[in-house]
């Protein structure tokens, strides 16, 4: 008597969280562009986070408000009884506001080791001290990354080339690029990238997916590059509403419930 | 900042494009438009632009530049008048680095009333409502030139101590500790050190909160007669963090946070007061300028040739002459380098970059060609992260599913100072907590994802925060034998690793990781579900189940959710049985048992009339 009529008996495969299938398909694509993958940490020190990026002292990202600040150990003990001491090395670190700290990093290591050019990009979790709703989270991935290399080879024209190519591979060939002038304190200049995406059935429409420019000469002499050698981009977006617009996904909140409905919420194809 | 269209004409002979057409101006070369309605546009103005651009004379110049048509008429490149001097204002300020300049007028004779239509409809053509001549005229101002004013009424200030000969005198100075100033709008603040008051310096009473929000004391009425106006320049940081201190943002404190020059405060002074005697009558006794130190203009060059190398661009000498004739910028041309001298309220323009940025936005980014980059001489490096990702894959295959949680905690080794849920004011040291949580909630839903045969097990690759310095954690719900640290033996043995210090490249070297395309997301009800079992024998034919399945789509009322197969079998007679799991679950509501037995009831009866007989 059969009594496994349901099963083929071979034991069924795990599934991915649709955030790591979204972050192989768009390092895959960078790669082919010749970027490499950079990881940071994500309790930052003031420096990459803030300061070398030319964000100003009295900056309002700087603020309580926006931003995550470590309790400082010399005014609280934690719950669990531990002295304040022992994590005296954190004072003044934030959870970092973006992945560009990592950029900043990255920077500084072509400073030390006397490289010229540089492509990376760098997918990690970021925090923001804000509500959240169905499109703000707390905390949420960003996929941040830079080009540089000696004067005039990394320009504002590959900047556009480069998403270009990665737009219309992630969302398909008749996707459209703009750039649109806006304002970070890390490049100048400063562009916002907006992107055309058809969803079949649907109107096309431009939607705003991520902040970029050329990196400001303050950040570059603030890795310790010479910022008349050096010249290169930068850019940083949201990674959850790339899959929002090209899924369909309402609500920011499902990428870190735990709930592994989420990882089911899709038919799913190996390639 | 809100304009009007019909505001921003008044800089312009030739009429101007309609609104749809001004916002795609502005949009592809200068600022987002938050929002059109009718005649007004809401503009996005970005903060290295708000000094200058937070005013309608400011965003008509940029619209000049991109538009490409003449400025009429520039109220800032007008001279200023030679403005009566007296001592019958007085003027102290206490700290330079927090009031840059502070201009006082004395105006006598003024008759307060409505204002005319005019004003009136441009006040409210923008948002704001319109309250008297007198207060309209130095808000029209501000959103005309971006300059903030306010007008305090003269004869509810102290005459100086005895044998004074009538004058005011204007303090500006910290706030004491716990001083206390109630606003226009008659709320109380208690105040701070860190906050800069105007005074009655004679009284030492605030009257104004520098650079917020006038005081009651002095207020403008209708029976004001006498004004003591101010145009003034309070330092920016010490603006915002007062202002947020007090939670008390105004049209002021925003623009004072944005640092326009203290040139901008004569201009504002020479307008309102023109406004005033011409709407509001009176007569200008004096006025008082105490500035300092006056900001130097340093000039900026660029050659053509950084801007081509920067942008990647093709532009000619030309075009570039010509985007900083638009801009109006003073500029000295020697063979290929522009080197501009910013008019004052062009405090954003310092290195040649911002320069650049002129170039580029103002011809249009859509001039610069996308361009592939070449491929570097060496090949990329990603063997950390597939590394990583042939875990996953190696998880993924044996069954787990990957899950992601909030790196917030309850307890931990670093606290946060500001926590967003009072709660949750830790980062999390181990995924093991919220992993166990997943595992509890996904052990409940399973029935609706997972095969019958399939048991949940999930793992997470995220950071986490030890006092011993942030990892990079892979945390399994089951052991994988193969991996997992030396160290670990007992209950969690093989269950986690560092993949912070694991030595991945080489693992990762080669390896391509699995690539999946999804569908559309398929939403999923919140509302907790109800399960029941239905098993029947059927004759032996295939058509049955088809038909089955049908009968349980027609009856479910709605709320069937799914039907799983869960058992099929033969007996010795040849009699085939079918089991099946069926799944309640609603969209909008939490279902009860007797709903769903209702159902079943159904069920039961038709599977009946069909002739299945129900085990």
């Amino acid at each position: 008597m059969n009594r496994d009529a349901t099963s083929n008996g071979v034991n069924p495969e795990g599934r991915l969280h649709p955030i790591s299938i979204a972050v192989r398909e768009i390092a895959d694509t960078f790669s082919r562009m010749g970027f490499g993958i950079a990881y940071g940490p994500e309790l930052e020190d003031d420096w990459h986070n803030f300061t070398a990026l030319n964000v100003p002292e009295d900056h309002p990202a700087r603020d309580m408000q926006d931003t995550f600040w470590v309790r400082d150990p010399e005014r609280g003990r934690s719950p669990s009884g531990d002295s304040g001491d022992k994590i005296k090395g954190n004072q003044g670190k934030v959870l970092r506001t973006h992945a560009t700290s990592v950029t900043m990093r990255k920077l500084e290591d072509m400073a030390k080791s006397g490289a010229t050019e540089m492509r990376m990009i760098n997918p990690g979790k970021v925090f923001r001290n804000e509500a959240t709703d169905m499109t703000h989270e707390a905390q949420f991935y960003q996929v941040d990354g830079l080009a540089v290399g000696p004067t005039g080879s990394v320009t504002l024209a590959h900047l556009k080339g480069t998403f270009d190519t990665f737009y219309r591979e992630y969302f398909g060939p008749n996707t459209k690029v703009r750039f649109r002038p806006s304002f970070f304190g890390f490049t100048e200049p400063s562009v916002e990238i907006d992107v055309w995406f058809e969803v079949p059935g649907k109107e096309g429409r431009w939607l705003e997916m991520c902040g970029a420019g050329m990196l400001h000469p303050n950040v570059i002499r603030n890795a310790g590059l010479d910022p008349e050698k050096a010249q290169g981009f930068a850019f940083g977006g949201g990674l959850e509403r790339l899959l929002m617009v090209k899924y369909g996904i309402p609500d920011i909140r499902l990428f870190y419930s735990g709930d592994i409905r989420f990882n089911y919420a899709f038919e799913e194809k190996k390639v | 900042m809100k304009v009007s269209l019909k505001w921003l004409q008044n800089y312009f002979e030739k009429p101007l494009p309609n609104a749809e057409m001004v916002s795609d101006a502005y949009t592809f070369h200068a600022f987002e438009i938050d929002e059109m309605q009718g005649d007004m546009l809401d503009v996005k103005v970005l903060p290295n632009r708000a000094a200058d651009c937070l005013s309608h004379r400011g965003l008509a110049k940029e619209l000049a530049a991109i538009l490409n048509i003449p400025f009429a008429k520039d109220p800032l490149a007008e001279a200023l008048p030679d403005f009566p001097n007296s001592n019958k204002l007085s003027v102290e300020i206490e700290d330079s680095r927090k009031c840059l300049r502070y201009m006082g007028a004395v105006v006598r004779g003024v008759k307060v009333g409505p204002s005319p239509v005019w004003l009136k409809e441009a006040i409210e053509s923008v948002g704001q409502r319109s309250i008297n001549n007198v207060v309209d005229a130095t808000n029209y101002v501000m959103l005309n030139i971006g300059q903030p004013l306010h007008a305090f009424d003269a004869s509810k200030l102290s005459n100086p101590p005895a044998g004074g000969d009538g004058a005011v005198a204007i303090g500006i100075r910290n706030a004491k500790r716990g001083e206390k100033i109630t606003t226009l709008s008659n709320e109380v603040y208690e105040l701070s050190e860190n906050i800069v008051v105007i005074t009655d310096a004679h009284a030492d009473a605030p009257i104004a909160l520098a650079g917020i929000k006038g005081g009651k004391l002095a207020e403008v009425t209708m029976d004001t007669t006498d004004l003591v106006i101010e145009s003034a320049n309070f330092d920016g940081t010490t603006t915002r963090r007062a202002a947020q201190a007090l939670k008390l943002f105004t049209d002021a404190s925003l623009r004072f946070q944005n640092r326009p020059s203290p040139e901008l405060a004569a201009y504002g002074m020479r307008d309102v007061l023109a406004l005033i005697t011409l709407i509001a009558g009176g007569e200008v006794e004096c006025v008082v300028d105490e500035y300092p130190a006056r900001p130097q203009v340093a000039s900026v060059s660029v050659p053509l040739a950084r801007i081509n190398s920067v942008l990647g661009s093709d532009f000619s000498h030309a075009q570039a002459a010509d985007v900083f004739r638009r801009l109006g910028l003073e500029t000295r041309i020697e063979r290929d380098v522009f080197t501009v001298t910013p008019s004052f309220e062009r405090t954003d323009l310092i290195i040649p970059e911002d320069l650049v940025e002129e170039v580029g936005r103002i011809l249009g980014y859509d001039q610069v060609p996308p361009t592939a980059l070449p491929m570097p001489a060496t090949a990329p490096d990603q063997s950390r992260f597939h590394g990583i990702e042939r875990m996953k894959d190696q998880l993924i295959e044996q069954g787990f599913i990957e899950v992601s949680t909030q790196s917030f905690a309850k307890k931990g080794d670093i606290l946060l100072a500001n926590p967003l849920d009072k709660n949750m004011p830790a980062l999390r040291i181990t995924l093991e907590d919220n992993l166990k949580d997943a595992l509890t909630r996904a052990k409940y839903v399973a029935p609706l994802v997972l095969a019958p045969n399939q048991k949940p097990k999930l793992f997470e690759v995220g950071t986490v925060f030890p006092k011993e310095g942030e990892f990079i954690e892979l945390r399994m719900t089951e052991r994988v034998p193969e991996w997992g640290l030396p160290a670990q033996t007992g209950e969690s043995a093989n269950t986690f690793d560092n993949l912070s210090i694991a030595k991945l490249e080489d693992y990762g070297k080669d390896y391509v990781p699995v690539r999946y395309d999804l569908g559309v997301y398929q939403p999923f009800s919140l509302y907790p579900f109800i399960t029941r079992d239905v098993s029947m024998w059927i004759s032996n034919s295939d058509e049955a189940r088809g038909v089955v399945l049908r009968l349980f789509a027609e009856r479910g009322s709605g709320i069937l959710r799914q039907v799983q197969l869960v058992d099929q079998f033969t007996n010795k007679e040849g009699r085939q049985s079918l089991a099946f799991r069926l799944i309640f679950q609603s969209f909008e509501r939490t279902l009860t048992d007797e709903e769903v037995n209702g159902v079943m009831e159904h069920i039961h009866a038709a599977l009946a009339s069909k002739g299945y007989e129900v085990r």
